[in-house]
C-alpha cells in the first residue's frame, strides 16, 4: 500500500491521529514499524515476539493518542522508543525463556558455503553471549549499535545520563571481549 | 584507543543480522487498529463543558427556572413576622378560662 501523506510529519501525523484520523496511523505505521521492530528483534531474538511487541505498541498508540505530549516529549522516534524498549523488558520478565529463532536464515546465500557458516555460527556465539549480559547492557548496544543511535539519544531512551550509558557499554563490550576471546 | 579486537567487536555489533519481519506486519497492525476504538483524553474544562451539555434545556425552561429562582430569592428575603394582636389572645384565654368554669 502506497504511503499517505509522506509530507507530513510525525508531530503533523500524531495530531491527526488524536483526531481520530486512521490514515494519519497508517502512515505513521508504514514509516515506522522497520525501525522499531529492528530493536525489538535484536533484543527479543525471536520474530514472533517482536512483532507483538511492535503491534501492541502501535495499538497503545491508536487507543490513547493522548499519550503522546509534543510539549513534553521531544521526538516521536525517541519517546516510542522507550515505549517498545519497556514493553521488550516487560515481556522478558513475563517469558523469560524466550525461545530463540534458529540461525539457518541469517546465512546469505551469496557467499561461499564455509564462509557463510563460519559467519553463521559467529553470530551465533555473540548473540547468545550478548543474551547473557545484563538487560540494561543489553539494550544499550541494540541502541547505540543496531540503532546507530547517538550516546545522548540512547541515554534519554533509557532514562539515563551520558555517562552512566557509556559506562554500561563499556561493561558490555568488555564481557563480549573476554566471552569472545577465541573467536575475536 | 582501540585495538583490531575493539574494532571487530564493533563491525559485528553493528551487522548483527535481523530476521525480517512478516511482509503483513504493517496490514495486520492497521487492520488491529480498526478495531479497536481511540480513547480520547478530556480535559477538565471539557469534561465540565459536557456535564452541563447532558443536562441542556430548552429556553422557556430557563426563563420558568430563572422565575422560580428569583421568587424564592425574594421570599427568603423577605422578613417574617406574625401581626398577632394582643386582643386576639386576650380573647383566645377567656375562651378558654370560659370554659374551665364550666367544668
Amino acid at each position: 500500500m502506497a504511503t499517505a501523506w509522506p509530507e507530513k510529519d510525525d508531530n503533523e501525523l500524531l495530531s491527526l491521529i488524536q483526531n481520530g484520523s486512521s490514515q494519519a496511523f497508517s502512515t505513521l505505521v508504514e514509516r515506522h514499524t522497520e525501525r522499531f521492530y529492528r530493536l525489538a528483534y535484536r533484543y527479543l531474538q525471536s520474530r514472533e515476539a517482536a512483532e507483538d511487541v511492535v503491534q501492541e505498541a502501535f495499538i497503545k498508540l491508536w487507543e490513547n493518542p493522548g499519550l503522546w505530549q509534543p510539549a513534553r516529549n521531544s521526538k516521536f522516534t525517541t519517546w516510542f522508543y522507550q515505549i517498545v524498549v519497556n514493553l521488550c523488558l516487560d515481556l522478558r520478565k513475563r517469558k523469560p525463556h524466550t525461545t530463540l529463532d534458529d540461525g539457518t536464515q541469517l546465512i546469505d546465500e551469496r557467499e561461499p558455503i564455509d564462509e557463510s557458516m563460519i559467519r553463521a555460527q559467529e553470530q551465533k556465539m555473540l548473540e547468545k553471549e550478548i543474551a547473557a549480559l545484563p538487560e540494561r547492557q543489553q539494550m544499550a548496544l541494540n541502541l547505540c549499535f543496531g540503532e546507530g543511535l547517538t550516546n545522548q539519544e540512547a541515554a534519554e531512551i533509557m532514562g539515563l545520563n551520558l555517562k552512566a550509558l557509556q559506562s554500561l557499554i563499556m561493561r558490555a563490550k568488555t564481557t563480549l571481549k573476554t566471552r569472545l576471546k577465541s573467536i575475536l | 584507543m582501540k585495538d583490531e579486537r575493539d574494532e571487530k567487536l564493533d563491525l559485528w555489533l553493528q551487522q548483527r543480522a535481523v530476521t525480517p519481519a512478516s511482509a503483513d506486519l504493517t496490514q495486520r497492525i492497521i487492520l488491529q487498529a480498526q478495531q479497536v476504538p481511540q480513547r480520547k483524553s478530556v480535559s477538565l474544562w471539557q469534561s465540565v463543558r459536557d456535564l452541563f451539555a447532558e443536562f441542556h434545556l430548552p429556553k422557556p425552561a430557563y426563563v420558568l427556572a430563572g422565575a422560580l429562582a428569583i421568587g424564592l430569592v425574594i421570599g427568603f428575603s423577605t422578613p417574617q413576622y406574625n401581626e398577632t394582636s394582643a386582643n386576639d389572645v386576650v380573647a383566645a384565654q377567656n375562651f378558654l378560662s370560659a370554659d374551665e368554669t364550666v367544668l
